[in-house]
């Protein structure tokens, strides 16, 4: 017997992935590039003289 | 001519601005922190589009779709599963607070604070190992993809000349190679902060690539007729001929398509929901953003917001798998020469018209190029910080560590594109990937959440584990690369074995360490400090 509950199940899954694919699609898309130039700017605002520690030496 | 000018300049347009802005990042490394972790500016959204795009991989279309072919539905669950364990994650913080705040760049990192430095070596040897082996395949199932959506020929090879020098070079292999090249360019370049850029604008192509494809799909297939036609070739037992390997037919008939207990079992199901903790908490490409991230919050924020992507990352290429069983199975049968795995992209090629096709292919070229960078730079940056950068007694100086990172991106592209040439998958390409995964994850997973959270954890339990935890996966590849089909180790025993005798390694090499009053380095008496403990 075909099985409804889990026919239902996956119907919902799959669409709601297609929707939450094109929402992210828009909403990381115009978000992420605001991250993108905060993240140039606080790279480029770094001193020289004042870098991130990089890993220590053993 | 099989794929049209506007295709064409799609594709151009794409791969000229993803090197440009992977290039023009290059200003911006100065250490090998920035190179490897983008000096931890990586912020909530550039993060969500950083994890998607490194984690949707071609190999991961191709794998999901394969998993859509065989198993209709059903074949989503590893991604259901992954979503689950991700939410949980990001909401509780498990292993992952921890773990930010410690301040390390890789995981083993994190190990030598609580069980020295030889625990630390031996992770990076197993983590290198695992997660090289696991993407051997990447470059030959994204050349598969790419030689069947364009409809190209993949036995058609060009005689090559040089002095004292000859061989046949196929076109598959000219076109991952050319791939694998562009990669290299701006990931030795630019490093995790070109990977960021160049990530998001491939979350960017492949997004759009994805949901338009799915929408295609579901509108060419009909969804009604979608769940109709798995019913009716599940209970017909309709079978497909796979001829995808030489000399060699497997038939494939469609399991039960929406119940996943029925179609893969309760071992298979339950080592897949220990595997996608593990997966989320371990995988390095994974924590990668992580500890990327401006804080703790900030990567907890990243799992909750990408974790129904997971659902997407199975359940859509599945859909295209499924479209490509039911096309072939209409159509009497797949092609000679064709299998479960490229059904799906020589699928496509029938109902994806011109514009609609250079789309695809830019975003599946997006969703490798990212997979490949994230993983060439992730797979680097472990084996310097945590395999050479040990065993240095004069600390490097700032240029010779970043020289010594870039040519290890380098040496592992080169490895690939050998690997990626001879190697011949065992069985389904999901299973490899997981039981190669499986050889780190199962031992890594053990040590981090002893290491966190169990205070009588030593060196001589991690060191069981990281040994008796890539057993069972390195002799499920070698076991099934020399015995018959009939007589090989199933996956799902292959990864429990893992993580039980890595569970028992930890808990046993321990007490024992205890008993005898060994194992205990003198710099980690205690667990990690207060702020890195659980939340």
């Amino acid at each position: 017997m075909i099985d409804t509950f889990f026919i239902a199940f996956w119907t919902v899954m799959v669409f709601a992935s297609i929707a939450w694919y094109a929402y992210l699609l828009f909403h990381v898309g115009i978000k992420g590039s605001w991250d993108i130039l905060r993240m140039i700017r606080a790279l480029s605002g770094r001193p020289d003289g004042n870098q991130s520690p990089g890993p220590k030496e053993q | 001519m099989l794929l049209a000018p506007i295709d064409w300049i799609i594709i151009v347009v794409y791969m000229v601005g993803c090197v440009v802005a992977g290039v023009w990042m290059r200003r911006y490394v100065r250490n090998v922190e920035d190179f490897a972790v983008a000096g931890r500016e990586m912020d909530l959204n550039l993060g969500v589009a950083s994890l998607a795009a490194t984690e949707v991989g071609i190999v991961t279309v191709m794998y999901t779709a394969e998993n859509g072919f065989k198993y209709g539905l059903a074949g989503a669950t590893p991604g259901l599963l992954c979503c689950v364990m991700m939410l949980i994650v990001g909401i509780t913080g498990f292993v992952i607070v921890p773990m930010r705040n410690a301040g390390v760049i890789t995981i083993p990192e994190l190990f030598e604070k609580r069980f020295g430095k030889q625990v630390r070596w031996l992770a990076g040897v197993v983590v290198i190992l695992g997660g090289v082996l696991n993407m051997g395949i990447f470059l030959r199932l994204g050349g598969d993809f790419l030689m069947f959506v364009t409809g190209l020929d993949p036995t058609v090879k060009y005689h090559i000349e040089l002095p004292g020098l000859s061989f046949n070079l196929g076109m598959l292999e000219a076109m991952m190679t050319g791939l694998l090249v562009v990669v290299l360019f701006y990931t030795v370049l630019g490093g995790m902060l070109s990977v960021l850029i160049t990530d998001y604008l491939q979350f960017i192509v492949m997004g759009a690539g994805i949901v338009v494809t799915s929408v295609l799909v579901v509108w060419n297939v009909g969804w009604s007729n979608l769940i109709h036609g798995l019913w009716q070739a599940h209970t017909s037992g309709a079978t497909l001929a796979d001829t995808s390997i030489a000399g060699e037919t497997t038939k494939i008939a469609m399991a039960h398509p929406f119940n996943p207990i029925r179609a893969f079992g309760w071992g298979w199901v339950t080592w897949q929901a220990m595997l996608s903790i593990a997966i989320v908490t371990t995988w390095q490409t994974t924590i990668a953003r992580v500890l990327a991230a401006r804080d703790a919050s900030t990567a907890k924020a990243i799992y909750r917001r990408t974790s129904f992507y997971y659902v997407g990352r199975f359940g859509l290429p599945g859909i295209w798998g499924i479209g490509a069983f039911l096309y072939f199975w209409h159509q009497g049968g797949l092609p000679q020469g064709m299998g479960s795995l490229t059904a799906m992209p020589a699928f496509l090629h029938t109902i994806l018209g011109p514009g609609l096709l250079g789309l695809m292919i830019a975003a599946m070229l997006a969703a490798e190029m990212s997979t490949d960078s994230g993983y060439l730079l992730t797979w680097a940056t472990v084996i310097y910080n945590d395999i050479i950068s040990p065993c240095v007694r004069k600390p490097l100086s700032p240029w010779a560590k970043l020289l010594t990172v870039r040519l290890l991106v380098l040496a592992i592209g080169l490895f690939l594109v050998f690997y990626g040439l001879w190697y011949q998958l065992p069985g389904a390409a999901w299973d490899y990937l997981a039981v190669t995964g499986n050889i780190y994850l199962a031992s890594l997973f053990t040590l981090l959440v002893a290491g966190i959270y169990w205070r009588g954890a030593n060196s001589w339990g991690a060191v069981a584990a990281i040994i008796l935890g890539a057993v069972g996966p390195i002799t499920f590849l070698v076991v099934n690369a020399i015995v018959d089909k009939a007589d090989q180790i199933s996956p799902e025993v292959a990864g429990w074995s893992a993580f039980g005798m890595a569970f028992a390694g930890m808990i046993v090499g321990s007490l024992v360490g205890q008993a005898l009053g060994k194992g205990q380095p003198a710099a980690a008496k205690s667990s990690l400090p207060a702020k890195e403990q659980a939340p």
